[in-house]
């Protein structure tokens, strides 16, 4: 089998040529911040925003700084001003039941006007209706009604008076009421006179009295009705001049708002209730008690109550939208989405009214487009379960959450619903989308259209021009230096770094547009006015610094031989495995020593780690992975008579993945072959049980580790790292790593099966089965078939001894 | 002819002022008015509650009921019970006093007397100058004209006496007086410049035989000094129709009424009119 060559330097980094790019600075590309390679992202969101039907809306899923907001603004920028502009909406007093206000529509930019009008109305009213009702008519009319219910009463009881004078008996007015008593002269009898009266006369006036006491009480009976009477007549007459008073200012109202149907209803009823209520426009005597506790403010109370009642709650106000409004609700909890009712407290009482609705974000978004980060629409309590609500009947309703959960026990309302017409967009991470979509039985109804960003896009010219795009926008937008060509490569050249594949680029408009601030501050720094890429170097020169410290400490630990990593020497059952560690987002790779032992047994590879719960699920699997590649190598005609250990020495805080499992099956196999593995080689990669190597994440992090601590321990021209050859297309190796490899003094070999690998690290060939069955003599696996068969007959042999000894 | 009208130093007609009092809202207007003319007299006021005897004695009695408004059933008058009633009434009397008293800054004493209550309203009234009362009492009967004390005021009272109603003023607003050239009528006149206040108007209705001798009268009234700093206006008519001067005084509603019952015209004439019509009356 042929060795892999190591890997040429031009291999080992992709370089952008600057010089293929037809501008020299970003100050000559324009154009917006565009989410290049997100065609499949785009379609979906085009369909979704071009269908009509319900539950078309959109979850537009990818990593957090994939640009999915920048994207969905800007084509929402393009439809969304050509779209007409949806109604106006406000809420008003519903007079028969306060506790339901009114949802009225109109047309765009009328809902600001009728506020007014209703403003003035009040204010016209406060002084047209005191002075119809101080008008000398009037005041001349109410007491006619009042002194004719006087001269009512007064002619019943002067008639009764009469009747009484004449039987020499006396109307005598009490504290509480009437009395009859019988005069003489007049004065009242005295009771011995009226004793000395004969016992005929004595009835004579006890029955006259009864007589009038009767016609008294029927008087008396009668006297409610009258007031009744009266009363009715005083508002009949209120009725008529108020009517009077209002009827033209309503009409002329009534007339700006003809066309509007709904408008008109509602300024009817308002007409009755002003007339019903005109006594509310009077002035009105403070109430001193109320005016001490200072309840009342007087006339200025008495309009601001007025005003109050007949104003009109503009819940929206679209007179300045153009097109369908676009709306992003950054805090999407339950009452910015849906409105809510508030309450202000008054003597320690909530106190609440239709001018005490607000809005949320879907009566701002109705009839166009509304933009939540999903995950905060999920942290909000009930505000998920809202938003469905609204989606799924079509309609905002505001409820109070409070009076809904008990939490306050008080006068709330039940405003009219208002019809919802929306396509709300939720962005968020794939695995919310996947959870929902799973647990959320209404999610898949509601939100049936899914808009998957890409975190990548090719490499390719495009690609790259969309990358200088990106850049200038950037500066553009946020004032920042431009970048020369060749600094524009230099973040290609990172784009492809960060996605891990030298043929494509980062999606992460986020990272990208980092990196750009931080290369502007330190040209700004150099008093430079262009980026160069020498500036893009140090930025990510600068952010690796900052976050190196753990690393750092992990080298100093190595050199200090606190952690033993052999790069010299040879050794039986140990090698350099790579390990990648990612604390705060930045990502490092360091060797680990992986070890193994060997000793008679029943063929099981023991993994340490998993034995000592510190190993993840995937990296168990790759050593039953490796035991079968072992099992099917070596156990085809007799059964494994070992038991192997395999353990991450110095690993105290557990280890998951399956890029070591190929270290581990060359521990293994020197540890069997007795052949010492050259310890200045470091290996990752994953296997399967046919001994295939497989590619693995972090190559380039994992290899500048291993990397890093030659170079500090100094280069020898043989260390180098074997990586599957599957992931060379993800090399985009670090500036001193390229130039080692450039002067032959690292070195990065492809490996694509076990047999080249082990090789490579032992300078033994692995053999082949030649036609007899048997591997040739010297070779890795011989070697390994003879331990094994020596080990097989050990066990048989003490097996032997032990049954002989039990007989 | 002579006329009668005052000098400056003599125009303080009333130093104490009776005013009779039963919270009605027409006792409630005679005490305003009582405290505008005592304050523009520099006078002091004295509140008369009457006790009405013939309330208790009508108690005692064994056919007397009580029939209240909102009550079906009449019910026996408990003695007891229309004491401290009555007790009641006297003391809101004594606070509105005391409190309308305080507003315009007069002296003020309160008196409660029991008996007839026309009776001791008009022996109290012998104490002072002037007698201030309502044209009608708590009666709803006698809200029409005068109420029984008022009439009895009128017929057997000391005058003057002013009849008061509510929605009207002592010293403001204008003043209207009867005119025949008589003594009474320069009485009255004297009263009325001395009531007049700046700004106010002085309706003078003369009343003659003839146009001419009215028109005799206003020459001579129009060159008094005592009439010289008043705004006078004259009006004039036939001193026999009495039908007419009603008529008159409620359309020209000049406020405050004053007139003699000594005049040229007879006393039960003047006493008809002042029962006849609805406003304030001065009588002098």
């Amino acid at each position: 089998m042929p060795l892999p060559e190591k890997l040429s330097p031009a291999k080992l980094y992709r370089t952008c040529n600057a010089r293929e790019f037809s501008f020299t600075t970003t100050a000559e590309l324009d154009g917006p911040i565009k989410a290049t390679g997100q065609e499949r992202a785009v379609e979906a969101i085009t369909f979704s925003m071009g269908i009509r039907h319900d539950g078309f809306n959109l979850f537009a899923l990818g990593p957090n700084g994939t640009g999915k907001q920048s994207a969905i603004m800007q084509f929402l920028g393009t439809i969304a001003p050509k779209a007409p502009v949806p109604s106006d909406w406000c809420y008003v007093n519903n007079f028969e039941h306060p506790r339901h206000p009114k949802a009225l529509r109109l047309p765009a930019g009328k809902a600001a006007t009728i506020c007014r009008d209703m403003e003035h109305l009040v204010e016209a009213l406060l002084t047209i209706i005191p002075s119809a009702f101080s008008s000398e008519e009037y005041q001349v009319q109410e007491k006619n009604i009042r002194e004719k219910f006087q001269e009512h009463q007064a002619e019943a009881f002067e008639e009764l008076e009469k009747q009484a004078a004449e039987q020499h008996i006396a109307l005598i007015k009490t504290p509480a009421g009437f009395a009859f008593a019988p005069e003489k002269n007049g004065e009242v009898l005295k009771p011995e006179e009226f004793m000395m009266l004969k016992k005929k006369e004595r009835e004579t006036i006890e029955n006259e009295i009864m007589t009038l006491k009767t016609a008294m009480q029927l008087i008396m009976a009668q006297i409610p009705k009258w007031q009744r009477e009266t009363q009715e007549k005083i508002k009949e007459l209120n009725r008529n001049i108020a009517n009077f008073a209002v009827k033209p200012l309503m009409a002329e109202l009534k007339n700006s708002y003809a066309s509007l149907s709904d408008v008109i209803g509602y300024l009817e009823t308002l007409e009755n209730d002003i007339i019903e209520n005109f006594d509310q426009f009077l002035e009105k005597e403070p109430d001193p008690r109320e005016m001490l506790l200072g309840l009342s403010s007087g006339k200025f109370s008495q309009k601001s109550s007025l005003l109050s009642r007949y104003r009109v709650n503009v819940i929206v106000d679209n007179s300045m939208t153009k097109g369908a409004p676009v709306v992003y609700e950054d805090k999407p909890a339950c009452q910015n989405l849906v409105g809510d009712i508030e309450h202000i407290s008054q003597m320690g009482t909530l106190l609440t009214d239709f001018t005490l609705i607000k809005p949320g974000a879907l009566h701002r978004a109705n009839g166009g487009y509304l933009l939540i980060d999903a995950r905060r629409l999920l942290l909000e309590p009930l505000a998920y379960e809202a938003l469905k609500k609204a989606l799924r009947t079509r309609q905002i309703r505001i409820e109070s959450l409070a009076q809904l959960y008990s939490l306050i026990s008080t006068v709330s309302l039940e405003p009219e619903p208002i019809p919802l017409d929306i396509k709300v967009i939720l962005i968020g991470e794939r695995q919310l989308y996947y959870l929902l979509n799973v647990y959320d039985p209404d999610f898949s109804e509601l939100f049936k259209v899914a808009a998957d960003f890409d975190d990548e896009l090719p490499a390719d010219d495009n690609g790259k021009l969309a990358y200088a795009r990106i850049i200038s926008a950037i500066a553009k937008r946020d004032q920042l230096h431009h970048f020369d060509r060749r600094a524009v490569a230099r973040v290609i050249e990172h784009g492809s770094r960060i996605s891990g594949d030298s043929t494509k680029l980062s999606a992460h408009l986020q990272s990208i547009s980092d990196l750009v601030h931080e290369a502007d501050y330190y040209t700004s720094s150099a008093g430079r006015k262009l980026v160069k890429a020498a500036d893009v170097q140090q930025a990510i020169d600068a952010r690796v610094l900052r976050s190196s410290r753990i690393q750092e400490k992990i080298r100093e630990a190595t050199l200090k031989h606190s952690i033993l990593i052999d790069t010299d020497s040879e050794k039986i059952g140990q090698i350099n495995g790579l390990a990648i560690y990612s604390p705060g987002g930045q990502s490092f790779g360091h060797p680990g020593r992986i070890t193994a032992r060997v000793r008679l047994g029943k063929g099981e590879v023991i993994d340490i780690e998993r034995e000592v719960e510190m190993g993840g699920p995937i990296h168990s699997k790759g050593v039953m992975i490796l035991s079968g590649f072992l099992g099917a190598r070596f156990a085809i005609n007799q059964p494994l008579s070992l038991s192997a250990s395999l353990v991450f020495e110095q690993s105290y805080s557990g280890v998951e993945g399956d890029s070591a499992s190929s270290a581990e099956l060359y521990a293994l196999l020197s540890a069997l072959s007795g052949v010492p593995i050259r310890q200045w080689f470091a290996v990752t990669g994953s296997v399967n049980q046919f001994g295939q190597v497989q590619a693995i994440g972090g190559v380039n992090e994992k290899i500048e580790g291993f990397f890093d601590l030659c170079n500090a321990r100094g280069l020898t021209g043989k260390q180098g790292v074997l990586i599957p050859a599957a992931n060379v297309e993800n090399l985009m190796l670090r500036n001193d790593v390229v130039n080692a490899a450039k002067k032959r003094r690292f070195a990065i070999y492809p490996v694509t099966h076990v047999d080249e690998g082990i090789e490579l690290l032992t300078g033994t060939p692995a053999g082949e089965l030649d036609k007899t069955g048997n591997y040739p003599t010297g070779t890795i696996n011989s070697l390994v078939v003879a331990k094994l068969n020596e080990m097989a007959k050990k066990i048989k042999k003490f097996t032997a001894s032990a049954s002989d000894e039990d007989e | 002819m002579k006329l009668l009208i005052p000098a400056q130093e003599n125009s303080m007609l009333f130093r104490h002022i009776t005013v009779a009092l039963d919270s009605s809202p027409h006792s409630l207007a005679s005490l305003t008015a009582a405290a505008e003319l005592a304050r523009l007299m520099q006078a002091d006021l004295t509140g008369v509650f009457v006790e009405d005897i013939n309330l208790f004695r009508m108690a005692e009695l064994p056919c007397s009921h009580e029939i209240r408004i909102y009550n079906s059933e009449p019910e026996k008058i408990d003695t007891a019970q229309l004491e401290r009633s009555v007790k009641l009434l006297a003391r809101e009397a004594e606070s509105s006093l005391q409190r309308i008293a305080g507003e315009f800054n007069v002296e003020c004493s309160f008196r409660i007397c029991r008996g007839v209550v026309s009776t001791e309203v008009i022996a109290s009234a012998l104490e002072g100058d002037l007698l201030v009362l309502g044209r009608s009492g708590r009666s709803p009967s006698c809200r029409k004209g005068l109420g029984s004390t008022a009439r009895k005021a009128l017929a057997e009272g000391k005058k003057p006496i002013l009849l008061m109603r509510p929605g009207f003023s002592a010293d403001k607003g204008d003043l209207l007086v009867l005119f025949d050239g008589s003594e009474g009528a320069n009485l009255a006149l004297s009263t009325a410049v001395a009531l007049t206040r700046a700004g106010n108007t002085l309706h003078l209705l003369l009343l003659a035989e003839s146009y001419e001798e009215s028109l005799k009268m206003e020459r001579e009234l129009s060159h008094k000094e005592a009439l010289s700093n008043a705004a006078v206006e004259f009006h004039h008519l036939p001193i026999n129709n009495g039908k007419k001067l009603v008529s008159y005084i409620r359309m020209a509603a000049s406020g405050l009424l004053i007139l003699s019952d000594r005049m040229k015209i007879t006393r039960e004439s003047v006493h008809d009119l002042v029962q006849e019509i609805d406003y304030p009356v001065l009588l002098v």
